[in-house]
């Protein structure tokens, strides 16, 4: 599986990115006018202490949200305003999610968790044969039957990643992916998704930790909800 | 996300905690066997209704003596159904074309050094008759659609004529076991025997009979029983008059509610029975036909279909509502991965079409469980003695669909939350 390696077009294109959460009668204003662009095959490392926005810009530039505010391009296509089913396309045919705790469903098998996404793309055919390729990218070819709770953390985190792997995304988002890892493996982590990054792959890494955001090319710095 | 694969998940759902699952179905698993099984019952106690009465025929009106319980018996509540009264009615009342009257009682039966104590049936000769073309009873091992016959009922001899019964004959017609007990062996025919000391030419005697109804044989002993015409009967059975049982029957079938009003006219005017205070008759008989009767149990049969109809709403929908309860207990619980689903791409309907099957698939095999279960307890039921309980074919699948529909209709709220979930949200829930 190789990623789309044309032009070195713009993956992400945010303008003026605002996004303000009504709580009761206050407001709070998370992201105040974010510009960032990203480009095809950057690996990109966005950090900012708590409450800087990055979770907000986070989950705005997974489709998880919507911006009060401003413009986002996704892959060319401006997902500013989609409605719910429109954006659960977009997240499921552009972005690998990989989140501190994981997320995986524990009732079901590593194969069938990295498959999922493919399931709600109705590829159910290739769905396995393509999640078994993804496993075998994150060297979990001998776990794929498997389930969350038979398998150490940094596994989990493995089958997290070959999950975002298998739709053969435009970008990976990275969401704290060490921060429930001890040391050694998380360097493991790192080093995977820097090798994802080196075949192609846009990496979009969300961390606090100086020491993972060296494997960036390039650091966002966020504060008050502003880029610095 | 394709069926199969949403069929999956949520069997996977449901296996997830089996014993939850179970409890939220038991509600409507009796629900759907407490239909099945009533409804049952119903069918039960019509056809006992129906059987009880197969025999009056769609022309005739019964006519019955009215009772009163008094100094705890019953007694009667005026004058008396007399053989008069039956015998004269044809003549009297215009509509009514000819009557069957009958008294039962016991008697001693004596031939030489045997005596029984038996029933002793007193009729006119065309009860006899009607007796035999009844259909409750027919010869032992008679061919099943083979249309009856008086003459398949006689074994050998003649039964006695109206003649007979108008000059007080002192004839009488054997069952076939009390011929047997009687004369062991010997031909009974043409000789005399005595009823309750009385002198009684044997005439005849009735083939071996046995109950149409195959569960009935083993109680009833109708091969033990001796006919007389009714007036010998009254005079040799009884120190006062008994109160007869008359069926009369009817010239035109279209003229039946006119006829029973020329009836009672005539019975009114023979008990002397005048309105009271109120401009009501007091009657001392009762009168009814096979439509009277059909038309009660109708009635009762539709009050307790609706009965029925709440009973099935309130336990299904308490069963509902425990679908419901459950349903919201486990979407909350599922919220985290009910936020993944939605991040790798899950839509509303996805998670709606989850969940809703998830339900369904639940209340099915619930309704499923239900009717085995009604269908079981049936037979037991039987012992409420409301009939042989009888279960009804319809009641299968519309049952099952009442308990889809439960399922579906109640599953459908936390169907709809589940997916109304903001995915942010969902993916923090702890």
């Amino acid at each position: 599986m190789k990623a789309k390696r044309s032009s070195n077009h713009n993956v992400i294109e945010t303008y003026d990115l605002t996004k303000v959460y009504s709580m009761g009668e206050t407001e709070v204003h998370a992201l105040q006018g974010v510009d960032v662009r990203v480009e095809m095959g950057e690996f990109i490392a966005l950090m900012g202490p708590s409450g800087s926005g990055k979770s907000t810009l986070m989950h705005l530039l997974g489709c998880l949200d919507t911006p009060t505010a401003g413009t986002y391009v996704l892959e060319g296509q401006d997902v500013s305003a989609l409605s719910n089913d429109e954006r659960a396309r977009m997240r499921n045919k552009h972005i690998g999610f990989v989140f501190q705790t994981f997320n995986l469903l524990s009732r079901i098998s590593a194969l069938e968790n990295v498959a999922l996404p493919l399931l709600y793309r109705r590829e159910a055919e290739e769905a396995l044969q393509r999640a078994n390729i993804a496993l075998s990218r994150v060297g979990l070819d001998e776990r794929t039957t498997h389930r969350p709770a038979e398998l150490s953390g940094g596994e989990r985190q493995r089958v997290a990643i070959a999950r975002a792997l298998a739709i053969n995304p435009a970008l990976i988002l990275a969401d704290e992916p060490t921060g429930n890892l001890d040391s050694a493996t998380g360097t493991t982590i790192m080093h995977l998704l820097r090798s994802l990054n080196e075949e192609g792959r846009t990496v979009v890494l969300v961390t606090h930790d100086a020491q993972v955001a060296d494997y960036a090319h390039r650091k966002l710095q966020m504060c008050d909800g502003r880029m610095v | 996300m394709s069926f199969l694969n949403t069929l999956r998940t949520a069997l996977r759902g449901i296996t997830m905690n089996k014993l939850r699952a179970a409890l939220t179905a038991l509600g409507i698993i009796i629900g759907v066997a407490s239909v099945i099984t009533t409804l049952a019952l119903g069918n039960g106690a019509r056809n006992a209704v129906e059987e009880k009465f197969r025999h009056l025929g769609s022309d005739e009106i019964q006519i019955s003596s009215k009772q009163t319980i008094e100094d705890g018996g019953l007694v009667p509540f005026g004058e008396i159904l007399s053989y008069e009264d039956g015998l004269l009615m044809p003549g009297e009342v215009e509509l009514i074309d000819r009557t069957e009257l009958s008294v039962q009682g016991e008697g001693k039966v004596r031939h030489g050094r045997q005596v029984l104590d038996m029933p002793i049936v007193g009729l006119t000769a065309d009860a006899l008759l009607d007796a035999a073309e009844q259909g409750q009873v027919q010869p032992v091992a008679w061919p099943e659609g083979e249309p009856l016959h008086l003459e398949a009922f006689i074994d050998h001899g003649r039964v006695f004529t109206t003649e007979e019964v108008l000059i007080q004959a002192d004839v009488c017609v054997l069952g076939y076991q009390t011929a047997d007990d009687l004369f062991e062996g010997d031909e009974p025919v043409g000789e005399v025997i005595r009823v309750n000391r009385e002198r009684c030419l044997v005439i005849g005697v009735i083939a071996e009979l046995e109950t149409v109804d195959p569960e009935q044989r083993n109680r009833s002993r109708v091969n033990e029983a001796l006919y007389m015409p009714i007036s010998t009967a009254i005079m040799n059975l009884y120190d006062e008059e008994p109160s007869v049982s008359i069926v009369a029957h009817v010239e035109d079938e279209s003229r039946m509610a006119e006829a029973k009003s020329q009836v009672a006219a005539y019975l009114r005017q023979r008990h002397n029975i005048e309105k009271d205070s109120e401009g009501e008759y007091e009657d001392d008989f009762s009168l009814s036909t096979k439509k009277d009767i059909l038309g009660a149990q109708q009635e009762a049969a539709q009050t307790f279909s609706f009965l029925l109809v709440a009973l099935a709403i309130v336990s299904l929908t308490v069963g509902g509502i425990g679908i419901m309860n459950v349903m919201l207990v486990s979407v909350t619980e599922r919220t985290r991965e009910i936020g993944v689903r939605m991040a790798v791409g899950a839509r509303q309907r996805d998670i709606v079409m989850q969940f809703m099957l998830e339900t369904t698939l639940l209340s099915a095999a619930s309704g499923l469980l239900g009717i085995a279960v009604g269908v079981l307890i049936i037979p037991l039921t039987a012992i409420l003695n409301q009939g042989t309980p009888v279960l009804d074919p319809l009641s299968i699948p519309i049952s099952f669909l009442v308990a889809l529909l439960t399922g579906s209709i109640f599953g459908l709220y936390p169907a709809i939350r589940a997916a109304s979930f903001d995915p942010v949200r969902a993916l923090r829930y702890e």
